[in-house]
């Protein structure tokens, strides 16, 4: 049996036990406030939450993203692995303090936080209002990113029998209908399956282009005599992008709404602290592969352009499953592994982008099962944008990567600094916020996306800080004078 | 010491050691390759590829260790609210 009838086959199967769990999970519900929909009524244990926040931090990006870059850009996207273990680091800055607040005051969506941390003036409103657009617009460009690897995927694997349009909005509906039938719920357990079908299918693709290259080394060997500029040490502007994207990737993922969310739904302190201990090594056996699959791809696929390098994944299956039946079998498990990730990546951005736009963005009160009514239909409304988006080509997956962290990293002082630094004011806040994504935007529209090797976005996050620090200290010296 | 401060300092030792790792994993402290030369090779891979998979292992078993060693209060209202 040929890999696409397999594809096919197996695609059909995989979306029957989506639709089953989806039903599981709606019986499992206890009541329709937003604290069951969007956080599964916050009693995720210690393995669930592990692979729930390991599925929803592995995504398309991951996946076809990842692999393409390192074939796009040689050994220097090594730094991939650090990246995304920086993110485990830095939410030691958010974890302990932002957890027992969580709890404490039934936080929901990252706007809680915010409401409960500046207050209700209208600068205050304000602020939290603007975080918000800011991470749907960022989480909306995720959506988008991940309906192009899916669409890729699966057009790739079904040989065109699925076509690449068909893919897009056919998985997108079943996202829609799964996350609104079972809310938090459907998308942990589904994470969890799909989080195990990922580390089995991604280790299995990886021993078997090793072993058809005889080794790490003789893998090298070979990218030496292709393109000997990828072994070379990179220069300093390399070096600066490379801490540059540590940044980028470790503070900006902290403040993705679907991790917040994430610590809020944990069952207890314990659980999420033996799920963040294990998530750190995650990077070696995800992001590692990942990367030496993209590595082992130079020689074996000669002269891909820009765009094609994201279809490194399919292509290397493609070319695996010719092997034989039974690898065949194996090459379907792991696309269906990789199709597996970028949905329930997909599928948390979208549940946190209903909780946003209905809470945060309009207001509505946070017990209220109307408010999970309205975050569904804001969800099946987001979906339907970014399938149009998506049907037309044009940017990189890891393009789309980088323009949504630059714009989610100007969140992060309304979370870490002010977590941190209690005399920090929504005024300040505020100020900052507009300041970095000024500089953000204008940087765009004259096309400047790196400085001297450093994100715009990054560079945006230093202004954004010291405005915020800046605007907080003036507030507080014209504050007696007024009193005064 | 009383054990939750010893666990607190231990940790800041160990984060201080995962930021050490992180700066030295990327390569800033290397000349660049001369065009037509290669880096040495160390474990089948260029060196400063060896040395930064080295300083994330050793990254992760460090942030691993730490985050065990985080307390966590549950539903405490402390912290940096104003």
């Amino acid at each position: 049996m040929s890999l696409p009838t397999l594809g096919v086959i197996g695609l059909a199967l995989y979306l029957v036990a989506l639709v089953g769990v989806a039903l599981v999970a709606r019986r499992a519900r206890r009541d329709l406030s937003p604290s069951d929909h969007f956080l599964a009524g916050r009693e995720l244990g210690a393995f669930v939450l592990l692979l729930t926040l390991y599925a929803t931090a592995y995504s398309g990006n991951s996946l076809l993203g990842y692999p393409g870059e390192a074939y796009r850009r040689g050994f220097s996207f090594v730094m991939a692995t650090g990246f995304m273990m920086a993110i485990i680091v830095v939410f030691h800055a958010l974890v302990p303090r932002l957890r027992p607040l969580a709890v404490r005051h039934r936080f929901v969506t990252p706007g809680d936080w915010v409401r409960h941390r500046f207050g209700e003036d209208a600068a205050a409103r304000a602020l939290r209002i603007a975080v918000a657009l800011l991470m749907s617009v960022a989480l909306a460009n995720f959506l988008l990113a991940q309906l192009k690897a899916m669409g890729e995927l699966t057009a790739t694997v079904t040989g065109g029998w699925v076509p690449y349009a068909a893919g897009v909005i056919g998985l997108a509906g079943m996202i829609l209908f799964y996350e609104t039938l079972g809310g938090m719920r459907a998308v942990a357990w589904t994470d969890a399956a799909q989080g195990l079908l990922m580390l089995v299918g991604l280790g299995t693709l990886l021993a078997w282009l090793l072993g058809e290259a005889g080794g790490v080394a003789a893998t090298v060997e070979r990218i030496a005599a292709l393109r000997p500029e990828a072994l070379a040490v990179p220069d300093a502007a390399e070096c600066a992008n490379w801490f540059s994207t540590i940044a980028l990737l470790g503070l900006a993922s902290v403040v993705y709404p679907q991790a917040i969310q994430r610590v809020y739904a944990a069952r207890s302190a314990r659980s999420l602290r033996r799920a963040l201990a294990v998530m750190t090594f995650m990077p070696l056996t995800t992001t590692l592969v990942v990367t030496l699959i993209g590595w082992a791809a130079i020689p074996r696929l000669q002269g891909l352009g820009t765009l094609e390098a994201d279809s490194v994944m399919p292509r290397l299956l493609g070319e695996w499953a010719a092997v034989g039946p039974f690898v065949a079998v194996l090459a379907v498990l792991v696309f269906l592994g990789a199709l597996a990730a970028i949905m329930s990546t997909a599928d948390s951005v979208l549940l946190s982008l209903g909780s946003v736009i209905a809470e945060d963005v309009m207001g509505r009160p946070r017990q209220d099962p109307a408010t999970t009514r309205l975050g569904k239909r804001i969800a099946g409304v987001v979906t339907v944008g970014a399938v149009v988006l998506a049907l037309s080509e044009g940017l990189t997956l890891w393009g789309l990567l980088e323009v949504k962290l630059e714009l989610l990293i100007q969140c992060v002082p309304a979370f870490l600094l002010a977590l941190h630094w209690r005399r920090l004011g929504p005024a300040g806040c505020l100020a900052g916020l507009a300041a970095g994504t000024l500089f953000l935007a204008a940087a765009g529209a004259l096309g400047v996306r790196r400085i001297g090797g450093l994100h715009a976005g990054v560079i945006g996050l230093a202004v954004n800080g010291a405005v915020a620090v800046a605007a907080t200290g003036l507030g507080r010296l014209a504050a007696p004078r007024r009193a005064a | 010491m009383q054990p939750a401060r010893l666990r607190a300092r231990l940790r800041a030792v160990l984060l201080v050691g995962v930021v050490a790792l992180f700066v030295l994993s990327v390569p800033w402290y290397r000349a660049a390759t001369p065009a037509g030369e290669e880096p040495a090779r160390w474990l089948g891979l260029p060196d400063w590829v060896a040395v930064a998979l080295l300083c994330y292992a050793a990254a992760a078993l460090l942030n691993g260790a730490a985050w065990l060693l985080t307390d966590i209060e549950e539903g405490s209202d402390e912290g940096g609210e104003g």
